[in-house]
């Protein structure tokens, strides 16, 4: 089981062989073998359910293998618990953010630590505010380590929480899509900062979907796909396409495949929803925009220009301050996400995990949640039958390719990308005119994304409406129509046409100056 | 598997696609279909079964051991009519508790509405000569009232269940006090009130044993089988994904504290008619047994969920068990441990399910 590439790299501090996971009904990891070595860092990529966050589950000691073993300085080590994971120097960022919110940045730095003590009793906190503020300033980050955690930036959390890897002297930092909903200037610093780390001879490994970062950041990028490494290659050897081509599995996937969505060319028809003056503080200041029949409207901007907290008041979740919203002519109040419904406008929202599905019950019963009385046995008596509701189900694991062994599993047991598209059968199966799409393709796969675009089209040539929110703005270029840039609350710009291109719409988004840094 | 692995940089986009070029339809098969593979660790079915009908197992075990232990007491037509009549009140008590858990909410008020309800009953009936139908409806009336506030000030008006319902039971207390001046009401009852508790018109079993069944079956047929039922489990299991997919949470939350509330004072008329009176802080003592055959009933049919069915089995055990030991003449205080060591080993046994489910 020979690790390719790693050769004149020194020995590796950490190598996995052979490792496996079986789930009832499901081989999250089959064949799992790959070694990282001290100033290393190793890209780690593949599809949704590919089996890189088990394996991530495996370094951190959350899950225990069936099979294989990890090797830390060439011994076989068991990691039973996260705890004799960090004692072995292995420590995982994972993609939420697991920090005590209302304790400080010093105490969630050393959280699991032992603290300094005065008399052998008392908290040191001067020593410990001492020690927190040597370790974040290795990290550039200029922030006191009193304040509380919820205080910060996400970006500030997420280092933060590569800081608690250094206090605990991690010779291994594993960081699970660490650049999800960070602004470009805060991602660029995140890799500077994993340069220092790995120059300073930790061995790091950097799971991403954004494959860019991947080429950028990694020296060399193990390839998983269907439970098993399918490439262990340098990075230097690599293209986007080849990078792609293996997640995929599919030869001759190119770039323009990967955002591609298939339209008639049909011009939007009449207008469906108009938001006028739309406030509410302190993230909208007066929103206008217009979506019409059969297009797809993108909407762009920076992490807090308001684009979650506009769509959550399209849905009701909300009530705005002021302003108004007219659906097909007609102003309404929207008080609850029922009165949107009757609207017929749906929302994919942005948190899945806490707004998407109840993932303790089946894909049948979240995809008929919002529909159940269409589900009846007998139509005049509220009883949803489970036969008709597994139709509907059936039919949107079809449509969508929801990979599950049968409509019953619980959708805990997914995939993200496979739980998105759950939240997205709901919608399908309930039906809508006005579609918003709250960064849908976040966390996802490939082929995920394609299937969301492949909706997205759909549903516009049917003579929908779709308001998409995406911060991957290839993407958004390629999926909209039109394009409307927030920035501070308020509509900055309106993109026609031509005009819709990825660095048209950074322009806006950073507004003036900003703009010819980051284009 | 690892056929797709390549040793040297390729090069080019066929270094990369060695295995399972349908990747898509090829992910679904494994583990499913594939025989040659070891079957991982999945629980044997029999655990599985165990953890599932544990406490049902649990209940014909120890009416089999005491029927053993006591052939010639416990084992009685009599005996068991009289440990389904005693379990017949908490348990309606314990199945209008299932509704708020099933929604994620508490409510610690239910003690004190049994005393209210059988207590504002009967003082309306014997203080100030209310005919007896119509006191009841009054007191399910107080109930509905209750259950509204409770309902409105923690889903509406974002009170904490836990203070929320803990002051509410405070409250109810005194009001049950100014009712009733503290005083055992016992005199003047008329017999069709105590008919509510004592009646054994139908088929020789008693009212109270009808009237539980009947509120299981609704019970169970709401939560389980109706549109209401499902959107209510779906509130307990993500509030947050349900308001996204259009359920009306907040009212369904105050659904969940009415039907409790009725379910309480029904209970406090049950037993304030089969005793024909009415004693000052009776209710209070129902608080935790409905908690505890709730929680043991989660454990059981639907690991993890509370459910009816769950919840009534969870009530027999409990019965059975206090007066089987009863009748075994051990002490009361043995009797007191005894039960919450079986509460928390169900627990366990629900938790260790729940992780291999």
């Amino acid at each position: 089981m020979s690790t390719a590439a790693t050769s004149g790299a020194g020995v590796p501090v950490i190598e996995v062989r052979g490792l496996r996971k079986e789930y009832p009904g499901v081989l999250a990891v089959d064949d799992a073998s790959f070694s990282v070595a001290p100033g290393e860092v190793l890209g780690l990529v593949g599809k949704n359910g590919a089996g890189k966050s088990t394996v991530i589950k495996m370094l951190a000691g959350l899950v225990t293998p069936d099979a294989g073993e990890v090797l830390v300085d060439g011994e076989p080590q068991a990691l039973t618990s996260s705890h004799a994971a960090s004692l072995l120097g292995i420590s995982v960022v994972h993609q939420e953010l697991a920090l005590v919110p209302r304790s400080s940045v010093a105490e969630n730095v050393f959280l699991g630590l032992p603290y300094p003590r005065r008399a052998g009793l008392f908290v040191d906190w001067s020593a410990l505010h001492g020690r927190a503020r040597a370790v974040l300033e290795r990290l550039g980050l200029a922030v006191d380590p009193r304040t509380p955690v919820d205080e910060l930036s996400v970006a500030q959390q997420r280092m933060v929480m590569i800081a608690r890897c250094l206090a605990w002297d991690a010779r291994v930092v594993v960081l699970d899509e660490p650049t999800a909903s960070l602004t470009d200037d805060e991602i660029s610093h995140l890799l500077e900062v994993i340069r220092q780390l790995a120059d300073a001879g930790v061995a790091i490994v950097y799971v991403s979907h954004r494959l860019e970062e991947v080429l950028g950041a990694t020296d060399r990028v193990v390839v998983m796909r269907d439970g098993s490494v399918v490439a262990d290659l340098e990075t230097a050897t690599l293209t986007k396409q080849t990078l792609v081509a293996g997640i995929t599995g599919e030869a001759g996937a190119s770039e323009s495949q990967t955002v591609h969505v298939e339209r008639t060319g049909r011009p939007p028809g009449a207008e469906l929803l108009r938001v006028t003056g739309l406030t509410r503080a302190p993230a909208l200041h007066g929103v206008d925009l217009v979506l019409r029949e059969g297009e797809v409207l993108g909407l762009a901007g920076l992490v807090g220009a308001g684009r979650t907290e506009l769509a959550r008041v399209l849905f009701g979740v909300d009530a705005p301050d002021g302003g108004t919203i007219t659906v097909r002519g007609k102003d309404v109040v929207l008080r609850s996400p029922r009165a949107a419904m009757r609207e017929r406008i749906a929302l994919l929202p942005e948190d899945r995990r806490h707004q998407g599905n109840d993932t303790a019950q089946s894909i049948r019963q979240n995809t008929t949640l919002p529909t159940l009385n269409r589900h009846r046995g007998v139509s005049w008596l509220p009883r949803p039958s489970a036969a008709r509701e597994r139709v509907a189900s059936e039919e949107m694991v079809g449509r969508l390719g929801i990979k599950a062994r049968d409509t019953e599993v619980a959708v805990g047991t997914l995939s993200g990308g496979n739980q998105q598209k759950v939240v997205l059968a709901k919608w399908l199966v309930h039906g809508a005119d006005v579609f918003v799409f709250d960064e849908p393709t976040a966390g996802i796969d490939v082929e995920g994304k394609a299937d969301v675009y492949g909706i997205v089209g759909e549903l516009a040539d049917a003579g929908k409406a779709v308001l998409f929110i995406s911060s991957d703005l290839p993407e958004l270029a390629a999926v909209s129509d039109r394009v409307v840039v927030l920035r501070e609350g308020r509509v900055v710009a309106e993109l026609t046409g031509s005009q819709v291109t990825e660095s048209q719409i950074l322009h806006h988004c950073y507004g003036g100056e900003a703009a010819v840094a980051s284009a | 598997m690892a056929t797709g692995q390549t040793d040297a940089p390729a090069g080019g986009d066929p270094g990369l696609v060695g295995a399972g070029t349908a990747a898509r339809p090829a992910a679904e098969p494994k583990g499913v279909g594939g025989g040659a593979r070891p079957p991982g660790r999945r629980r044997p079915g029999w655990v599985q079964l165990v953890a599932r009908g544990g406490v049902l197992v649990a209940l014909l075990l120890v009416v089999v051991a005491f029927g053993i232990a006591r052939p010639d007491t416990f084992l009685t037509t009599n005996n068991l009519n009289a440990i389904l009549q005693q379990a017949a009140a908490p348990a309606i008590l314990a199945i209008g508790l299932t509704v708020p858990l099933a929604l994620g909410e508490f409510d610690l008020s239910i003690g004190a509405m049994v005393g209210l309800g059988g207590a504002s009953a009967l003082a309306l009936i014997t203080l100030h000569g209310v005919a007896w139908p119509a006191a009841v409806l009054l007191a399910l009336g107080i109930g509905l009232l209750v259950g509204l506030v409770n309902g409105v000030f923690i889903a509406y008006l974002g009170a904490s269940s836990f203070v929320q319902t803990l002051a509410m039971g405070v409250i109810l207390l005194g009001v049950e006090y100014l009712f009733t001046n503290q005083q055992t009401l016992f005199s003047g009852v008329p017999q069709g009130y105590k008919d509510l508790g004592q009646s054994d018109a139908i088929l020789g079993v008693n009212i109270q044993i009808w009237l539980a069944l009947l509120v299981a079956v609704l019970m169970y047929l709401f939560l389980e089988q109706t549109e209401t039922g499902r959107r209510i489990y779906a509130v307990g299991g993500n509030p947050d994904a349900a308001r996204f997919a259009g359920v009306s949470v907040k009212r369904l939350r105050v659904l969940g504290f009415v039907i409790v509330a009725v379910a309480a004072v029904v209970t406090g008329i049950l037993i304030t008619a089969q005793g024909g009176s009415s004693q000052p802080n009776a209710g209070v003592p129902f608080l935790l047994p409905a908690y505890a055959a709730a929680f043991l009933g989660s454990a059981t049919f639907r690991p993890g969920t509370f459910n009816v069915p769950g919840t009534v089995v969870a009530v027999l055990f409990l019965g059975v068990i206090q007066t089987g030991l009863q009748m075994l003449q051990i002490a009361t205080a043995w009797i007191n441990i005894i039960q919450g060591v079986v509460l928390i080993a169900a627990m366990l046994i629900s938790r260790l399910e729940r992780k291999h489910a």
